[in-house]
């Protein structure tokens, strides 16, 4: 039986307009998936992405609000110049693609981070567990990963 | 090289006029094959000044590190001139206190490479812009210059000065048609897959002993304080071991998106020649085709990271 993968969340506190949703991404979270809530999608630097994937995490979601929707304005539009281009240049140094996903929330819209999370769990699942880029020593590797 | 009498005029010139405190350039070193930084302080010392394919530094590097109220006069090549513009824009350097110098660039010459190629201890060597003429144990050989320059400077697209007072000399374009060169190691990097891709890149920064020298050589590493040096708190993972090495390269590189002019010395500076330069080239090329941002091209614009904008916003949204 494979492990759940290890996703971490960074999430904007204002991207979902639901409390119903936020509820569910504050409590019933799975397991597998460690939330980091920051006050705007601009607070993520690329570094924090860098250290998930270092502390061993399989997949980085990042959610944050739609261009123009911002809370500060155009907070998200500087974080989105800079974890864009991050993810290119992990992809480009060999990073899979699938590895780092955003999504961009419309607060109008309902119960889309549950299924986001679910698509990108089972996405991961079907992959190999991430060796890149990551600092832990190799016995404890094969503690999460076996 | 006649033209650079000319450059060694203009420098003992505005030294005695008093229009500057010190001229940054090169004088030959005590050993072939390297020159070494010159600081010139009197019109006198102007005529130790030399530029060939050995003067491996980027001098805006010294920039930010001389007293702020100085007058500098500086000799720079094309990818110098852009970082003095990319350092005055993040007000690191005042342009009005420098006195720029524009010479043409003949490309930088891998002392290294030169040094495998032959056989045997090299007493003198000279380049005159066109061939390396070597003496070892009292004979010349002579070399082609086209197939010991450094990548960087192959794949140079900006040789000519910007923003100078004055170019003396004629700037032309490195002549690098009729010699057949092999594909530089970012070219051969982009047509691997993503797992070979990460081997290559694993290979490269597994070699690193950490001298921080890439940082050091680099004129637009000037943070007081690098990310990799701050422990309370850890920015990074960036301990002495695979992962906490690949951090440190693929973070050094980050930093320099939209920022990094492109000279290469960071990969002339590194003492285990480990490649780098493929990265910030791939940022920056990835910054002009998204922003049309280039380093060095404008006087005003903040590098993208800089500046934000809802102008781009569709093309986030997929």
């Amino acid at each position: 039986m494979r492990r759940n993968p290890r996703i971490i969340l960074f999430q904007c506190q204002f991207c979902l307009a639901s409390s119903a949703d936020q509820d569910w991404v504050e409590q019933h979270l799975p397991g597998h998936i460690k939330l980091v809530k920051v006050p705007c999608s601009g607070r993520i630097s690329p570094l924090f992405i860098m250290n998930a994937f270092q502390k061993g995490a399989d997949g980085v979601m990042v959610s944050g609000c739609l261009p123009e929707k911002c809370h500060y304005i155009t907070s998200n539009m500087g974080a989105r110049r800079q974890l864009d281009e991050f993810r290119d240049f992990l992809i480009f140094l060999g990073l899979e693609p699938e590895r780092f996903k955003f999504v961009w929330m419309n607060i109008s819209e309902r119960g889309v981070i549950q299924k986001e999370i679910s698509v990108f769990s089972a996405e991961l699942k079907a992959m190999k567990p991430n060796t890149k880029f990551n600092t832990l020593k190799g016995e404890i590797i094969e503690q999460y990963h076996g | 090289m006649d033209d650079f009498g000319q450059v060694r005029k203009e420098a003992a010139r505005i030294l005695s006029e008093k229009k500057v405190d010190v001229v940054l350039g090169f004088k030959s070193g005590t050993i072939p094959l390297k020159a070494q930084p010159a600081f010139i302080t009197s019109a006198k010392d102007a005529n130790t000044l030399i530029l060939d394919g050995f003067c491996q530094n980027n001098l805006a590097v010294f920039l930010h590190d001389l007293p702020k109220d100085k007058r500098i006069g500086f000799i720079c090549r094309g990818c110098e001139s852009r970082a003095v513009r990319a350092l005055a824009i993040e007000h690191q350097v005042k342009r009005e206190n420098l006195y720029l110098i524009g010479v043409p660039c003949s490309g930088i010459l891998d002392w290294k490479k030169i040094q495998d190629e032959v056989e045997g201890p090299i007493t003198s060597a000279v380049d005159n812009g066109k061939e390396i003429i070597l003496e070892i144990h009292g004979e010349k050989q002579t070399l082609k210059r086209n197939a010991f320059l450094v990548d960087s400077c192959r794949t140079c697209t900006g040789i000519e000065p910007v923003g100078t007072d004055v170019i003396i000399g004629e700037v032309h374009l490195l002549d690098l048609d009729d010699d057949e060169l092999p594909p530089t190691w970012a070219e051969e990097f982009e047509k691997h897959s993503p797992e070979e891709r990460y081997q290559l890149f694993t290979e490269e920064t597994d070699r690193c002993i950490r001298c921080y020298a890439c940082r050091e050589a680099c004129p637009m590493c000037y943070c007081a304080e690098c990310f990799v040096d701050h422990i309370m708190p850890r920015w990074s993972e960036s301990m002495v071991t695979r992962g906490g090495t690949q951090a440190w390269h693929l973070i050094r590189a980050f930093h320099q998106t939209g920022r990094c002019v492109e000279c290469g010395a960071c990969e002339r500076a590194c003492p285990m020649d480990i490649k780098m330069t493929y990265m910030t080239d791939k940022l920056n090329a990835d910054m002009k085709k998204k922003y049309g941002f280039e380093v060095g091209a404008d006087d005003e614009k903040q590098p993208p990271f800089a500046t934000i904008t809802l102008d781009d916003k569709n093309r986030f949204v997929s």
